[in-house]
């Protein structure tokens, strides 16, 4: 740990050029599923070719796509950005189309009958309404994005990724271990960001009242309870 | 007025949902579309704001042709209520009631003050405003679905099967709500449900569907029970539709009995004497000052009573009173249901402070039905029939504190 101090400079660096490359994908991702979600619920013809266009998305090989865009952006983190981006895409994408798809017919219907044009529909009433979908998305596209950007460090651009290169070289485990435990607090910091955002974009949603929650609280602790003094015996 | 002319809707496939409907929908009344599932009923109902269209004929809402509308303009102007309240999650209870006036382009302010006027209007406590639906039962949440149909102050308002989702005794609490708002507030109503009890008791008309989507009987709810086009519609109102019927006449018709209505300080030997006069095996004590009735005696137990005697100090215990009915306020079927639950045959009139007015026997129901029937026969039909709960202002106000009841008519000792 009296290296990681040593070295909080350095560290600092990297930590907030992870971040960049990291968030910025899930920032475009969305900014570009949400419509493309949209027209793919509004025209449902679009809808299977866009499926079949994000699940190889999914499936390409992150580090190929790296290796392909080099010849076209070069060693800029746009090379590390555009694939993430793309990924972000095949989370995203269906996220928002099922999130749509989740308004019950009822609400959907009395909108119609309401008055409400299609636009204003889909941005007072659908969009609002698949709010907790896509943020699942987007906590899984988050999470992902954050671990998947050390791979970049193969061509050089890897944020955190560099200290396990660097590490790995030097045979020095340390620097390996801060940088897996810093990449995992970042994705725990940001999920549990989205989970916040989530309550506090959604009030309206049902939970479980307070005094439900410290009964299941309540009852796993018993059980803990229980295991560890089982355990003792 | 919505007038159908000759309107059908075929689908794909060929199957007709409607065919060639005529019908028209006169303002100011509540219009009751019943019948089996996938008889068309629902499918009418939805073509009066174009949630779906027409394959054939047109529709025409005070005497422009609806399809020459824009949908979500016409739609703004005509109040929906569905199922389930289809109400919006994500909006509190007063941005869900404001939703049309905000589409109209009202300013916030303006929409929400008129939402807490239609929460009072529907009987929504002010301080749900701003909860969310999921927190509401089912039956606050359809007043809410009430409300916001109501918000833009459309002449007309559309109901799919509104109460279908919720528990009876709410249901028929919400029944009541609406006959009270209809009251005050004379909308052209058109309600879509599959049950005939509700058709009758909202209905000032009632269109039976074939399963077909054409109509089988278009009638007010006491001609449809007195007369039924055919046996299909006699079979879908029920075996019990006679005695239904009885809900139309007035109990005010009834010739009751008053000769042995006495007081508590009568003496024996008078109560004899009264019973002897009338022909009658029973009499009904009340409680002297304020006619309240108590209970019945025998004329055959009285007859082993000294004669100087007060009946209100006999030690002979009184039969029990059973219900009564209020005569300005209950039908004959509400009078015929206390009569049956009496052990002794004779049920006890009152007027709205629970005064006795008089007694009604079989006999007397008997007559008073044949009258009823008669001038219902020879009645002009277009003369409004009387409802229960809602002839009079008064009755219109004994009609509104029943909505918390249970349904039932007279009085229910527990």
């Amino acid at each position: 740990m009296s290296w990681a101090w040593q070295n909080r400079d350095q560290i600092g660096h990297l930590l907030a050029s992870h971040l960049y490359l990291a968030l910025l994908p899930v920032l475009f991702g969305i900014v570009v599923a949400v419509p493309v979600g949209i027209m793919c619920v509004r025209w449902r013809w679009t809808w299977p070719p866009i499926l079949s266009l994000t699940s190889i998305f999914y499936a390409m090989p992150s580090l190929a796509l790296y290796l392909v865009l080099i010849a076209y952006t070069g060693l800029t983190d746009w090379t590390v950005i555009i694939p993430l981006t793309l990924f972000s895409l095949s989370v995203l994408i269906p996220n928002v189309v099922d999130g749509l798809r989740s308004v019950p017919p009822p609400v959907k219907q009395a909108a119609v009958a309401m008055g409400f044009g299609a636009t204003r529909r889909t941005i007072q009433v659908e969009l609002p309404l698949a709010v907790p979908v896509i943020i699942a998305g987007l906590r899984v596209a988050t999470v992902s994005s954050i671990s998947l950007v050390s791979v970049g460090q193969l061509i050089g651009i890897g944020g955190l990724g560099y200290l396990f290169t660097d590490g790995e070289q030097r045979d020095f485990t340390t620097e390996i271990w801060v940088g897996l435990i810093l990449i995992i607090l970042l994705a725990l910091l940001f999920d549990g960001l989205l989970v916040l955002a989530r309550r506090w974009l959604t009030p309206w949603e049902a939970r479980a009242p307070r005094q439900e929650r410290r009964r299941v609280v309540q009852v796993a602790l018993r059980g803990a309870n229980a295991g560890v003094k089982g355990g003792s015996i | 007025m919505i007038t159908f002319e000759s309107v059908t809707k075929r689908y794909p496939g060929g199957t007709v949902a409607v065919d060639a409907l005529d019908l028209e929908i006169p303002d100011g009344q509540t219009m009751v579309l019943v019948g089996p599932s996938g008889c068309g009923k629902t499918t009418s109902l939805r073509m009066i704001n174009r949630l779906i269209d027409p394959s054939e004929g047109r529709i025409m809402l005070d005497g422009t042709d609806i399809s020459t509308v824009e949908a979500p303009r016409l739609r703004r102007g005509i109040g929906y209520v569905i199922q389930q309240a289809g109400l919006f999650p994500h909006r509190t209870i007063e941005d869900n009631i404001a939703t049309v006036p905000l589409l109209e382009g009202w300013n916030k302010a303006k929409a929400r003050d008129r939402a807490r006027e239609l929460m009072d209007l529907v009987g929504l406590d002010a301080n749900m405003a701003r909860r969310y639906p999921y927190q509401l039962s089912g039956g606050q949440q359809q007043r809410v679905g009430v409300a916001r149909a109501l918000a833009a102050d459309p002449p007309v308002l559309l109901m799919d099967e509104p109460f279908s989702a919720v528990d009876p005794i709410v249901r028929s609490s919400l029944q009541d709500e609406l006959i009270r708002l209809q009251n005050e507030l004379h909308k052209t109503v058109v309600l879509v449900t599959h049950d005939v009890e509700e058709a009758i008791k909202v209905g000032d008309q009632v269109a039976v569907f074939y399963p077909h989507g054409k109509i089988a009987q278009l009638d007010t709810p006491q001609h449809l029970l007195g007369s039924p086009a055919d046996e299909y519609v006699e079979n879908f109102l029920g075996f019990d539709r006679g005695i239904r019927r009885l809900a139309f006449f007035s109990a005010g018709q009834l010739d009751l009995e008053t000769g042995t209505v006495l007081a508590a300080d009568t003496t024996v030997e008078a109560a004899r004497a009264a019973a002897q006069r009338c022909g009658e095996p029973w009499v009904l004590v009340t409680d002297g000052g304020n006619r309240q009735p108590q209970g019945w005696f025998a004329v055959s137990d009285l007859d082993r009573q000294p004669d100087r005697e007060t009946l209100g100090s006999l030690s002979l215990p009184l039969a029990p009173l059973g219900h009564t009915f209020q005569v300005g306020r209950d039908s004959l079927r509400a009078a015929l249901d206390a009569t049956v639950l009496s052990r002794t045959g004779r049920a006890a009139g009152v007027d709205g402070d629970g005064r006795v007015v008089g007694i009604t026997t079989y006999e007397r129901l008997r007559a008073a039905i044949q009258t009823a029937e008669q001038a219902g026969l020879d009645g002009n039909p277009d003369q409004p029939a009387f409802r229960e709960g809602r002839t009079t202002p008064e009755a219109q106000q004994a009609g509104a504190d029943d909505a918390a009841e249970p349904a039932g008519e007279g009085v229910r000792p527990s």
